[in-house]
């Protein structure tokens, strides 16, 4: 297992050398020229120049993109363009509120997905089945900036229930200890502040929840009716265990398999920045502070964030597979090697 | 069959459910036309004017509260412990006044810092603030100011000669080149000399009427603390530390600035004990939390979400804004002043502007918006004369033109370039000329407008220090990003470096109308509109000025 985990490591070296190349030139050839954005409403075509050759965007492509890799061994990032701060604190700074959203909107996608799955297949071509399928349907077609308007219209705007954008009040924000706001209030035992900040991610949560709840559902649900078709569960029935004890013993730890690979998945693509839900709620998390950069053209903080983007994907991967290993024990991973 | 009626229903059931939202909304839009004008009759009492004044440019009040234009008396009984809560549509992109050129910027900067001189509270006259008085030599080269005594940086240290020599000389001699704006403020200034504790001298390169205005500036201008400056190796972006009736205690990117009133102010202290500037980037979200109460107010509101501000009973603040949307001839290829007087004479400025911004943007009869000095009400523009038009353009044989646009909304051009520029190709076409667009988005725009491949192109600016040099000297920059018409010529470049120079008052207005009636005569522009700058807040918000500037100063602004 150690050996497997080591390999998977380091396949993270020719990933994030392919990442950083493709987002490196891509960003070079495709986004407008900072200087101007930079340098705002007085800027000059002398400035401009000027800014350029300080910003070594004068040099060859490939001398940037040797320095810019030199840097990024080093963990230097480099400097954001536009507020002159190191991208890494930049990163850091943002990076606790879209961990936070994306775990609390996985957790509710897990339960209330894995629950819909198993209704349905239990309850097969039931009201609860269509209704379930019906609902994750939606989930999956339902455009996400769309979603969080409606659902900020409708709480905010008109019943007046809950918030309609940001972490936390700012007057009651706790000091800093994690950078989570649910654990640093409980942490000083703020439950004024541990409720709002609470509020403030009911809907930013369900709305980003939604779509892999959507997916998560309907890969339970398949996986279950697969699993409860087949010799053993019969025989398992035949043996006059209860239909319960069938369903969550045998039946659903078989179909956890394929379903904790989309959590796994789903949790990855939620942490590389959830950046519509983020930018319709305000969250300031690092995909509403990605889209930001990309406008601005900033390209040192675009880097930065698909790099910590691609390293969470492939962090994503490794830890489901080595879950794998756990859920189902037939699974030895030293054994695939030899 | 039984499933499918149950999965039919359901599918209804659940449509409904999603349009809840939608439905709802429309119907707060519907409302919402006799609400406006509910409260519009109410706003209009004893203002019977409004509407004839917003053709002329000034200030109106429609769905709005007192649109004062100086700040009034802080009553004795109010709450001094109240939190005051302010959103922006961006994160700001700094807090060190030398490092920023953005508005999001500049409003917690104007409530932490403050510069020698100011504005006034609802115009761009100078006034004292660090600087008491100010002597000016008889050749208008030597600036002498008079200090304030007894004021402290909110770290303690103490402003004197000393402090603003250090403010001076980082944006001159150790200028950096992410300074942005440290060569318009300082750009006269050979030396700044401390002539004693509470005396400082500054000595221009040249006579500079507006370095006065660029002293009362929200960028550049304002005096940080040496000490703090120093310990932040020179950049206070994310520790500012001013002399300003408010004290920073932290900024949560993308997410809020906080700051607490200065108890150790030397002026008037702060009504609210703490502000609060939210960012919230969309548009209908910053709405919603107005009207949910989550904020006091918003600004960088547009025309379409008006209604559902007056209709959730919040008010609207309009104010001119100090920008100017215009459309330039390229002088260099256009040049025959015949075809661009006929160019001018097809468009009706009046309805386009009406159509285009419903209201919320006045007609530009001017370069100049009408609340700056130089402006002058005298200036004749090219007049609609469509048939006139035709005539000229038939018979000089222009058909065919091409035009440059930019896509985005710009703060001067809510309604986008593209939009303008179509709406401008209409009228064009009914004199006979076909223009075709080509439109970029606002970077790339800038970048092809360097290669003058144009015959007409959409720009804008927006003023920086309230002196009318700041709006005339884009036609005399040697820029051809700046100065798009690509105009050059020896009698205005002499007018204007004459006029920079004047003293203010009543010869140095006459001055700049005399500049604006030649390009108007010389149709270099086509001026069509200045965007006001749109602000709602809750009802009980009191005391409230949106600055035309485009800054906000809280530290009066209450609520009941």
């Amino acid at each position: 297992m150690f050996k497997y985990i080591i390999k998977r490591l380091l396949q993270l070296i020719p990933v994030l050398f392919g990442v950083s190349l493709i987002v490196f030139f891509l960003m070079r050839v495709c986004a407008p020229d900072p200087a101007p954005i930079v340098l705002g409403q007085h800027a000059t075509r002398e400035s401009m120049e000027e800014w350029r050759e300080a910003n070594g965007l004068n040099e060859p492509v490939v001398t940037q993109y040797v320095d810019f890799i030199k840097g990024a061994v080093t963990g230097d990032l480099g400097t954001s363009y536009y507020t002159k701060a190191p991208v890494t604190k930049e990163i850091a700074s943002r990076f606790p509120a879209t961990v936070e959203l994306a775990i609390i909107a996985i957790i509710l996608a897990a339960i209330f997905g894995i629950i819909i799955g198993v209704v349905s297949s239990v309850k097969k071509n039931s009201i609860f089945d269509n209704g379930g399928m019906l609902l994750s349907l939606v989930g999956v077609s339902v455009p996400i900036f769309w979603l969080g308007i409606m659902l900020i219209i409708l709480f905010s705007g008109i019943l007046h229930w809950l918030p309609s954008s940001g972490r936390i009040d700012p007057s009651l924000r706790p000091d800093t200890v994690t950078g989570f706001m649910i654990i640093d209030s409980i942490i000083q035992g703020d439950t004024v502040a541990l409720k709002d900040a609470v509020v403030h991610m009911v809907l930013p949560a369900v709305t980003l929840s939604l779509y892999s709840m959507a997916i998560i559902a309907r890969m339970t649900r398949s996986s279950m009716l697969e699993t409860l078709n087949q010799d053993y569960i019969r025989t398992a029935r035949a043996k006059g265990i209860s239909e319960g004890k069938v369903t969550r013993k045998h039946a659903l730890r078989n179909a956890m398999l394929p379903v904790t690979t989309v959590i796994g998945l789903q949790l990855g693509s939620l942490l590389g920045g959830a950046v519509l839900t983020e930018s319709v709620y305000a969250w300031p998390g690092i995909g509403n502070y990605t889209v930001q950069c990309i406008m601005k053209s900033d390209f040192p903080v675009v880097q930065g964030v698909v790099l910590l983007i691609a390293v969470i994907f492939v962090l994503m991967n490794l830890i489901v597979d080595v879950i794998y290993a756990f859920l189902d024990p037939r699974i030895k991973f030293e054994k695939k090697e030899v | 069959m039984k499933r499918k009626v149950i999965a039919a229903l359901l599918c209804t059931s659940m449509a409904i459910t999603l349009m809840a939202g939608c439905g709802s909304n429309k119907k707060t839009g519907a409302d919402n036309a006799s609400d406006t004008t509910k409260t519009e009759t109410a706003g209009d009492e004893g203002n019977a004017d409004a509407d004839a004044e917003t053709e002329t440019g000034t200030t109106e009040k429609k769905a709005s509260g007192e649109m004062l234009t100086k700040f009034a008396d802080v009553p004795e009984d109010v709450d001094k412990e109240q939190t005051l809560r302010y959103a922006q549509g961006a994160d700001p992109r700094g807090l060190d006044p030398a490092m920023i050129d953005d508005g999001e910027s500049s409003k917690p900067i104007c409530q932490m810092y403050e510069g020698l001189l100011k504005y006034g509270d609802s115009d761009t006259e100078v006034e004292p603030c660090l600087a008491e008085s100010w002597e000016i030599s008889e050749d208008g080269l030597t600036y002498t100011f008079k200090l304030r005594e007894g004021v402290k940086f909110h770290d303690g240290t103490d402003f004197n000669a000393e402090a603003v020599k250090y403010n001076v000389d980082r944006q001159t001699v150790n200028k950096t080149e992410d300074m942005l704006y440290a060569d318009f403020v300082y750009g006269d200034v050979a030396e700044c000399n401390v002539v004693d504790e509470y005396t400082v001298e500054f000595k221009l390169t040249k006579k500079s009427t507006p370095f006065l205005n660029n002293l009362a500036m929200s960028l550049g201008a304002p005096m940080v603390s040496p000490t703090a400056c120093d310990a932040a190796n020179g950049n206070l972006n994310e520790a500012p530390c001013g002399t300003g009736p408010y004290k920073f205690v932290r900024w949560d990117k993308n997410e809020a600035v906080v700051m607490e009133r200065n108890e150790d102010y030397w002026g008037d202290k702060g009504v609210a004990k703490e502000i609060i500037f939210s960012t919230i980037p969309d548009n209908s979200a910053r709405v919603v939390a107005l009207t949910n109460g989550e904020v006091d107010i918003i600004d960088g509101i547009d025309a379409t979400v008006v209604d559902q501000i007056t209709s959730a009973g919040c008010l609207l603040y309009q104010a001119e804004g100090m920008n100017i949307n215009y459309m330039a001839y390229n002088t260099q290829k256009v040049t025959d002043p015949d075809v661009r007087k006929a160019l001018s004479e097809a468009v009706n400025i009046p309805e386009l502007v009406d159509s285009l911004y419903k209201g919320y943007a006045s007609q530009a009869t001017s370069i100049l918006p009408t609340f700056m000095p130089g402006y002058s009400a005298d200036v004749k523009q090219t007049a609609y004369n469509p048939d006139d038009a035709k005539k000229i353009l038939e018979e000089k044989g222009i058909t065919e033109l091409k035009m440059m646009a930019y896509t985005n909304p710009r703060p001067y051009n809510t309604a986008t370039g593209q939009t303008l520029a179509e709406a401008l190709q209409g009228y064009f076409d009914k004199v006979g000329v076909k223009v075709s667009i080509d439109s970029y988005d606002w970077t790339t725009y800038k970048e092809k407008l360097g290669a003058g491949d144009y015959d007409m192109c959409l720009y804008g600016w927006i003023g920086d220090n309230g002196d009318p040099d700041n709006f005339m000297y884009l036609l005399a920059h040697e820029d051809p990003e700046m100065n798009v018409a690509l105009y050059r010529n020896e009698e205005y470049n002499t007018m204007l470096s004459e006029a920079a120079s004047m003293e203010n008052g009543d010869d140095r207005n006459a001055a700049y109308a005399k500049m604006e009636q030649k390009i108007a005569d010389e149709n270099i522009w086509l001026p069509i509109s200045h965007q006001q700058n749109l602000s709602g807040y809750v009802s009980n918000v009191q005391n409230f000025i949106a600055h035309p500037t485009g800054n906000v100063f809280l530290s009066k602004t209450y609520k009941n």
